[in-house]
């Protein structure tokens, strides 16, 4: 397997808040990488400093073994294409406006798109299914059909690398299994996907290789059934988690044990029904 | 499911250019009818209709050297503001943006006043707009350096120092009116609310070089622009250096909007309401978006300039007064209609 992306004892945050301490990982071609772990573990971050977003505090990343702040900013967008977790959008541009920007870094600044951009542009969106889409505006959409089309844009990139963010969060059940199938056969292409997930079920069913963050710290990376062991989570998500492989499926379900009533939560319910639903007051 | 009727409406614009051309060059106290002009300019530009009117050679010195030059720095300017409009609303991402926000309109002003109070204003033609030009520009770079950290440039915090810097400027200039003479006042207010009238050819081809440049430069980086109207991280995903356009698009757009304000002083609400008002026709793609705001702005302007002479029998009404006056209710009524849809 050709080694393509690298990172060797990277520490790094936003200014002086230091999010991922001393991460080291190879990640090479064909790979479906999924970063998990709990809310505020880092794992976002870690995408952001592998895109050369964020000033590594120590350590180095190297992408086809070159320094990754040796690349231009155009060179590195060739290179790897980045998902953030949140479009936000002042206008209302159209998919196909939309699908337009992947290809800008193909472009020299006086250059206008191409009948080739066009074409690229076209597979993209039949692809990912947005064809019939491509003169609404985003706004427009449902949060399913928005995502396909910034999936659509990532592959108009042409990248070797993928970086997703939260892509599936908050889509319905079919959505988010069919962007993680787009990925599995991206990567059979070749193509290299990293993405931060939630759904630890749908990980476990699509991704080749899992990293398991805690407190900015990798505390495992390997195949999926290596990672999503009982003691790993509870000790990741500090919550008590059972991984089952379910006998007729045959995948992994995940779900936590809930903590032992102390007592306490009683008392606390009962001052949240409150008093009307038990006729104290006389109304009802 | 929408669709854009691009070629119609620029058959639309440019049918409404040529209507309001003629208006302007038709409106005013010296007496010409509207067919006349008409006529006169179809001849002008050597299309043989309406052969039967012509107009007189007093008709003819008016046109030329009064209504002509006024209606051009008026098409000029009105062009130039509401394409600078749009590329700020895009390069901010911000649908409120204009030029005045980022302290063109202060920083020009202070400059007239500065203008004023030493004199040069009376002793040569160009005295006042250069200095109007060197305040927009100075109050513009104080605003830029102020919201430069680290060779960023955070929209929010540039929109900021925007309103500072327009604060110390309007500060600056109510200073100096204080120790003015009252003629001067006088000459001050006079600049102060945007004017075309008395505006000569020299004043046209004071701004044709630089507005003309800016607009080009302007339409050159309309793809460029609809990226960073995508918001700052888009823009970096696709591998865009952010802060070098920013920086660029930010200069071309002074430079068009102080080109144009130092020649007719501050005229508001064209470089807001015409590229709103366009992107709703047209769409945010500013490659339809800029020349559509062109030409919208345009017309809008001289438009406003026919009507404010036309008002009044033996007084005008000044062009900017007209922009406010005409653009405030259609500006509410976007905002209104906005929410009625989200």
């Amino acid at each position: 397997m050709e080694k393509i992306l690298s990172a060797s004892n990277i520490t790094t945050g936003y200014d002086k808040n230091i999010v991922i301490t001393d991460a080291s990982f190879d990640v090479g071609s064909g790979e479906f990488v999924g970063i998990i772990g709990k809310n505020g573990a880092g794992k976002s971050t870690l995408l952001k400093s592998l895109r050369g977003f964020l000033p590594l505090e120590k350590g180095s990343i190297s992408l086809f073994d070159k320094d990754i702040r040796s690349y231009s900013q155009r060179e590195l967008a060739v290179q790897i294409a980045y998902l953030q977790q949140q479009v936000e959008m002042t206008f209302d541009y159209t998919a196909r406006d939309m699908v337009m920007a992947g290809r800008y870094p193909y472009m020299k600044w006086w250059e206008q798109s191409s009948d080739r951009d066009q074409e690229i542009i076209d597979a993209c969106m039949k692809y990912t299914g947005v064809m019939e889409l491509a003169d609404t505006p985003i706004k427009a959409m449902s949060g399913g059909q928005r995502q396909r089309v910034y999936l659509a844009k990532v592959l108009a990139q042409q990248t070797h690398v993928l970086f997703l963010d939260e892509p599936a969060s908050g889509l319905d059940l079919f959505y988010q299994e069919e962007i993680f199938r787009f990925c599995q056969e991206m990567c059979r292409y070749g193509k290299t996907v990293i993405m931060v997930v939630h759904e630890l079920n749908l990980a476990a069913r699509y991704c080749s290789r899992l990293m398991l963050l805690k407190e900015g710290t990798i505390i495992a990376d390997g195949k999926p059934a290596e990672v999503l062991t009982d003691s790993l989570l509870t000790q990741a998500y500090g919550v008590d988690i059972r991984s089952l492989v379910n006998k007729e499926t045959g995948h992994v379900d995940i779900f936590t044990v809930p903590a032992p009533d102390d007592g306490h939560k009683k008392e606390l319910i009962e001052t949240i029904i409150g008093d009307i639903h038990h006729g104290k007051d006389g109304k009802n | 499911m929408r669709k854009y009727h691009y070629r119609l409406l620029s058959i639309v614009l440019f049918v409404a250019l040529f209507l309001v051309i003629c208006m302007s060059l038709s409106a005013g106290q010296y007496n010409l009818d509207f067919i006349q002009v008409v006529a006169w300019c179809l001849h002008k530009v050597g299309i043989p209709f309406l052969t039967d009117i012509n107009v007189t050679e007093q008709q003819e010195a008016v046109l030329m050297f009064i209504r002509s030059p006024r209606t051009a720095v008026g098409l000029m300017v009105g062009a130039g503001l509401a394409a600078s409009g749009a590329v700020l609303q895009g390069l901010f991402s911000n649908p409120l943006a204009d030029p005045g926000i980022i302290g063109v309109s202060s920083g020009a002003t202070f400059g007239a006043v500065v203008a004023i109070i030493i004199g040069i204003n009376s002793t040569s033609l160009i005295g006042l707009p250069i200095s109007a030009f060197i305040g927009a520009v100075v109050a513009v770079s104080l605003t830029i350096g102020l919201a430069t950290r680290h060779g960023r440039i955070p929209v929010l915090t540039l929109l900021l120092a925007g309103v500072v810097v327009g604060m110390l400027f309007s500060a600056l200039t109510a200073a100096m009116l204080t120790i003015m003479d009252d003629h001067k006042v006088q000459q001050y207010l006079f600049w102060t609310i945007g004017s075309l009238d008395y505006r000569r050819w020299e004043h046209v081809l004071m701004g044709v070089v630089p507005i003309s440049l800016g607009i080009i430069i302007m339409l050159m980086m309309a793809r460029h622009l609809n990226i960073l109207a995508l918001g700052e991280a888009e823009a970096k995903a696709v591998g865009m250096n952010v802060t070098r356009y920013r920086l660029l698009l930010l200069a071309v757009a002074t430079m068009t909007t102080a080109s144009g304000v130092c020649i007719t002083g501050s005229i508001g609400f064209v470089g807001l309401i015409i590229p709103h008002m366009m992107r709703m026709l047209v769409g945010p793609n500013h490659r339809h978006l800029l020349p559509a705001s062109m030409v919208g702005g345009a017309v809008f302007l001289v438009f406003c300039d026919s009507v404010g002479r036309m008002l009044l029998t033996n007084s005008e009404i000044n062009v900017g007064i007209m922009t406010a006056i005409l653009g405030t209710p259609y500006f509410l009524y976007l905002l209104r209609k906005n929410m009625d849809i989200r």
